[in-house]
């Protein structure tokens, strides 16, 4: 499994897409600090959640690792990658491992890069700045949001193996479904991965992800819910992946 | 006692249908180790649909497809037993040739050092640093072949490797088939081209429409093992061919009234014409090539 983990981590690294989605989540999570930072002034009760959550690599490592999963069809890669293992369910599991790896790497230091900057502007404003152990606290749970994402991603890429159909539905589910059902039927909407239950783990209020009148979930029991769905989509994945004729 | 050999690969009685078709019935041979193996066939025979088979791709209806009794899956090291290039061999158009075998290499846990062996071996280090998707067909296919030689497999298996590859290329194939079986190596290589792999193999496997046609010594198989084959024309053919037959030669008769004596030269015919005092009005060697023989073969059954 090891030898697995090792060979799907450096095909993450050797493709330009994952520099340039990489890239851009350092971008968009710098800027989104930046301009929080100097245009904002929160208060010690808000200071984490409003500066500190600007870390947006959840949202890549999804697309990277349903890029991961279908270029594999897409690119007809899927060939060479079983006959290097053919237990496939021991390929997928090392897939998944390897984009929640990558995305904790990932969110660890986009959130440190956002940790220091935040930390300058607003010291450099005087306004409040959160304790250490709470800074340290909220760049894990943004991790742990990253990681959960990344396998998620992962897991859903095997369901559809179209890429772009794939990575829209996928952006449709987080931008258009999940909001509509947070407002429209919050006690379903509060079930919504990547929008309640990422919240929840992060413990960002519920106004801040436009559920005002849902009941988030706690943060434990978002994790098993978000495990639950890794679990389920695997599952089928694996399932549809081992009965596939590859020829 | 005589030694028992166990094959380095053994097809016994392989079925596979897709829907309402069925590309492979109930197919068996075996390849040994130190022999180059044609898997001869027209396209869409089955041969791809076989060899995805063995390498555990696609889920046979029936019957077994092993190395030396194990299924690929099964192989507690599968790369460094098997190295296979299949046709159309794909890559990530945005990795590199080296990123490519050093991805593979770290999948099937062999040396990194192995990458720049296999890139020399195949004659692709100058442009190993180079994106796939600005490769030749030929390139490709040289890198396809690098992947299969990183685990310095017992076992090598190629569809249809002249595909893409110029002259020089399909020289150059040739001859690392016939050092990798000098080396010991079983090597599997299919074609429907028999005139790509006739000058390097020792055994032919000939399957048409999914079903076994011939298997064994290439000689044997297409060619050779009837021995030759002479047309006579004789005043007295019915004479003549019943002359022959009691000598166990296989005669018939062609449209036009020659005969076709299998398994004797034409100074045979002519003496045994001779002797009885059977006047000829044509005696030749006909020449039977390996393609006319395989046509025959694979076009026999539909």
């Amino acid at each position: 499994m090891t030898a697995l983990l090792r060979a799907e981590l450096l095909k993450l690294r050797t493709t330009r897409t994952f520099i340039a989605l990489t890239g851009v989540a350092v971008g968009t999570s710098l800027l989104i600090c930046v301009l929080v930072s100097v245009l904002s002034e929160p208060t010690q009760e808000s200071v984490l959640t409003d500066v500190f959550t600007s870390d947006t690599s959840a949202l890549f490592i999804v697309i990277l690792a349903i890029v991961g999963i279908t270029g594999e069809w897409r690119h007809r890669t899927i060939t060479s990658s079983l006959l290097a293992a053919p237990d496939r369910l021991r390929f997928l599991a090392a897939k998944t491992l390897a984009f929640a790896a990558a995305g904790l790497v990932l969110s660890l230091l986009i959130s440190i890069a956002v940790a220091i900057v935040g930390m300058v502007i607003l010291s450099a404003r005087d306004l409040p700045t959160p304790e250490l152990g709470e800074l340290v606290g909220q760049i894990l749970r943004n991790a742990e949001v990253a990681a959960l994402l990344g396998a998620l991603g992962l897991a859903l890429g095997t369901l559809v193996r179209n890429q772009p159909v794939a990575i829209v539905g996928v952006l449709v589910l987080a931008f258009v479904i999940e909001p509509t059902l947070l407002a429209l039927a919050p006690d379903v909407g509060r079930f919504a991965p990547f929008s309640a239950l990422s919240a929840s783990i992060q413990q960002i209020p519920a106004s801040d992800v436009g559920a005002e009148d849902a009941n988030l979930l706690s943060p434990g029991l978002a994790v098993l819910v978000m495990l639950a769905y890794i679990g389920s989509a695997f599952a089928v994945g694996a399932v549809l992946l081992r009965r596939r004729d590859l020829n | 006692m005589a030694a028992v050999t166990t094959a380095a690969i053994e097809i016994q009685d392989l079925s596979k249908r897709f829907g309402k078709v069925q590309a492979v019935k109930d197919l068996s041979f075996s390849v040994q180790a130190g022999r180059v193996t044609g898997f001869l066939g027209p396209n869409g025979a089955g041969k791809s649909t076989t060899l995805r088979t063995l390498l555990g791709l696609i889920r046979p209806n029936g019957g077994t497809a092993t190395f030396g009794g194990a299924r690929y899956e099964q192989l507690p090291h599968p790369s460094a037993h098997v190295g296979a290039v299949l046709e159309e061999a794909s890559f990530h158009p945005g990795r590199s040739g080296r990123n490519h075998l050093r991805v593979l290499a770290a999948a099937g846990s062999h040396p990194e050092s192995r990458v720049g062996e296999v890139l020399e071996q195949v004659d692709l280090a100058g442009a190993a640093d180079r994106r796939v998707k600005g490769y030749s067909m030929g390139m490709r296919q040289r890198l396809a072949i690098a992947a299969a030689l990183l685990g310095d497999p017992d076992v090598l298996i190629l569809d249809e490797p002249a595909n893409g590859l110029d002259p020089p290329g399909i020289r150059w194939m040739r001859d690392l088939l016939r050092a990798e079986a000098a080396r010991g190596r079983a090597v599997l290589v299919s074609s429907h081209l028999l005139s790509e792999v006739a000058q390097s193999v020792d055994d032919v496997v000939v399957i048409s429409h999914g079903v076994l046609r011939g298997s064994g010594p290439l000689a044997s198989v297409l060619g050779g093992g009837d021995g030759p084959v002479t047309r006579v024309r004789a005043a007295d053919a019915d004479g003549l061919a019943r002359l022959l037959r009691e000598r166990s030669y296989f005669v018939e008769a062609d449209p036009s009234g020659a005969l076709l004596v299998q398994g004797a030269a034409p100074e045979v015919v002519g003496e045994v014409a001779a002797e009885h005092r059977v006047a000829l009005a044509e005696l030749v060697a006909v020449s039977r090539s390996l393609e006319d023989a395989f046509f025959e073969l694979t076009e026999a059954a539909g």
